[in-house]
């Protein structure tokens, strides 16, 4: 199993009142899965999505990746993990405004061999003459496949995308949800979380939070 | 990619946040170059107007009545060596400048036309450099042997190039080389004829012997002259120490205006600026909240992340001072001339504090933006990441 969460549990305070994210959520993620976790707004999609890139420690439960609790290790692996085992996508991109194409991708590149693979990776996303330009010389579909490549270049084991096609076209959206199914052809593993429909097609498997449980 | 290269770029594409930034740092560097090199001038500026009038400290024989040593001779003496043993002294270091004088009236010179004259005899023994103390530019008057410069009076009665001519209490007559004539103006030094204290020693039959010590008093904590006193009479306790308060005054004021520079303006400035810098760096973390937490999603420890903004602070902190060690230099030239007479071509940039500025404001830098970086490393990345 590459990943299993464990009856995690996730609750915010805003002001006196609390609010429940996730509650006893248990779910196992093999190699080479593609889950779309769906859900209304506010459902849980997000906290679960960020609990398994390690960016929120669960209240309880337990998030093991390879049969490891990611929180209950030092931080510089947990650290290493979201470096290396793991690739984010959001919907706001979130390029670095003063990099180039070229360097954005480059952001996410832990090995100096890698100039052929991001050329590889530009072409085949049609950013070719682009590589040198700032994001805001981008058009949304090309900032979101600059920021695709940026989440897979260091070949992660999981691609985890948060509402990756909510600022994109249909035309963009569809080009975008083949790449990531590309990704997933070649063995790796997508956690998506979507309200699009488009996106959630490609899925093989398919989860829905309400009120933080999963309810399908 | 290297995190120094991801500053680099920031602050390039930030250009106006990274200019404010400079800018506050380059004028409190400069602000305060300026000042300590000004004040540095002042100091000169000081040192040679008490160049111009005389050492403010004189060391005569205990009980001597200053009354009877201006008007006739009956002051008692003391060896010239005590001199040399208070300049080895490694305790004395209140003093400065040590000049042994043998001062004595001479009731009856006669000029070339046989004219009888009341003048003053100034012997000069070489200053005596401190042993123990870093060594000073020379204040007491040279007067090479076998010379004397005469004062603008005695200077009158004497034809060019004519010998100076005095009976010594040998009855012999002594022939000096006239070296200096100088100007007139110089209160006692205008009746005064100065000798090599050796000479004068010889011609009056007083080998060995002083009557007075002039030196520069040392401003001190616990008082100028009281602490000059002290030292001075546990090494002599035949000798006593007074002190020509105008001159003292006017140094002990330019070195209080001193310290107040010091003490006020140049911390003043250099808070100010770190509390604008440190503003400064919390408006660009803020404004950088997503970028950081794309960071930390892609996994950059919060070591790294605080890394990269001190390195940030570091890089303004040495620029910043760099540039406004030079600048603050130049304006301190620039108004320099127009303020200081006597030093306004020697002020020059100051590269004793050019170490310590490019240490200084690196190190104050990276401390106005270390709050600015702990709150960068503790930014929710998840919070941020998911805000639409």
């Amino acid at each position: 199993m590459m990943l299993e969460i464990v009856n995690i549990s996730k609750r915010y305070k805003k002001g006196s009142e609390e609010f429940i994210a996730l509650e006893n959520v248990s779910l196992e993620i093999e190699k080479g899965d593609y889950m779309a976790v769906t859900g209304a707004s506010g459902a849980g999609k997000s906290t679960l999505l960020y609990a398994i890139g390690g960016l929120i420690h669960p209240d309880s439960g337990e998030v093991l990746y390879k049969g490891r609790d990611i929180y209950k290790q030092k931080s510089k692996v947990t650290d290493e993990y979201r470096k290396k085992h793991v690739g984010f996508m959001f919907q706001q991109f979130h390029l670095m405004p003063y990099l180039t194409v070229l360097d954005n991708i480059r952001l996410a590149c832990y090995e100096k061999h890698k100039l052929d693979t991001i050329n590889n990776y530009i072409d085949k996303c049609s950013l070719t003459g682009l590589k040198n330009k700032y994001s805001s010389e981008l058009s949304v579909g090309e900032k979101q496949r600059t920021a695709f490549i940026r989440a897979i270049i260091s070949n992660p084991d999981i691609l985890l995308a948060d509402e990756p096609t909510g600022n994109l076209d249909p035309g963009n959206s569809t080009i975008l949800m083949s790449l990531v199914e590309d990704f997933h052809k070649n063995g790796g593993t997508v956690v998506l979380v979507s309200h699009d429909p488009l996106a959630a097609k490609y899925a093989n498997r398919i989860i829905t939070l309400e009120k933080g449980r999963i309810v399908l | 990619m290297n995190p120094l290269k991801l500053v680099i770029k920031e602050l390039l594409y930030r250009k106006i946040s990274s200019i404010v930034i400079l800018f506050t740092v380059v004028v409190a560097s400069s602000v305060s170059v300026a000042i300590y090199t000004l004040s540095k001038a002042s100091e000169n500026e000081t040192r040679k107007i008490m160049r111009e009038q005389g050492l403010n400290l004189y060391i005569f024989p205990k009980g001597t009545n200053l009354i009877d040593f201006y008007s006739i001779n009956n002051t008692g003496t003391f060896p010239d060596k005590y001199v040399d043993v208070l300049a080895e002294s490694k305790t004395f270091d209140a003093v400065r400048h040590l000049t042994g004088i043998l001062q004595i009236k001479y009731p009856d010179w006669k000029d070339s036309n046989g004219s009888t004259h009341q003048i003053v005899l100034f012997g000069y023994k070489d200053e005596a450099q401190q042993k123990y103390l870093p060594e000073q530019e020379l204040m007491g008057f040279d007067v090479k042997k076998g010379t004397v410069q005469v004062g603008a009076l005695i200077a009158k009665n004497i034809k060019p190039e004519a010998p100076f001519i005095i009976t010594g209490a040998d009855g012999k007559q002594y022939n000096f080389k006239v070296d200096k004539r100088m100007e007139e103006g110089r209160g006692m030094m205008d009746q005064g004829v100065s000798f090599n204290l050796e000479d004068l020693q010889q011609v009056l039959g007083m080998q060995g012997k002083i009557n007075k010590i002039e030196a520069l008093g040392c401003v001190c904590k616990d008082g100028r002259i009281k602490n000059a006193r002290k030292q001075v009479q546990a090494i002599f306790s035949d000798l006593e120490v007074t002190e020509i308060s105008s001159i003292a005054d006017a140094r002990e004021n330019q070195r209080v205006m001193m310290n107040k520079y010091g003490a006020f303006i140049i911390p003043f400035i250099i808070i100010s600026c770190l509390l604008i810098t440190g503003l400064l760096f919390y408006q660009n973390v803020n404004a950088r909240k997503r970028e950081i937490g794309l960071l930390k999603a892609m996994g950059t420890s919060s070591y790294t992340i605080l890394f990269m903004i001190l390195f940030k602070a570091f890089i303004f902190g040495l620029a910043g001072g760099i540039i406004g060690f030079f600048k603050g230099s130049w304006v301190a030239e620039y108004f320099g001339k127009e303020i200081f007479m006597f030093t306004a071509l020697s002020i020059k940039p100051v590269w004793s504090i050019f170490y310590y500025i490019i240490i200084i404001f690196p190190v104050l830098l990276m401390l106005s933006s270390w709050i600015p970086a702990l709150i960068a490393t503790r930014i929710d990345a998840a919070k941020i990441l998911s805000q639409e």
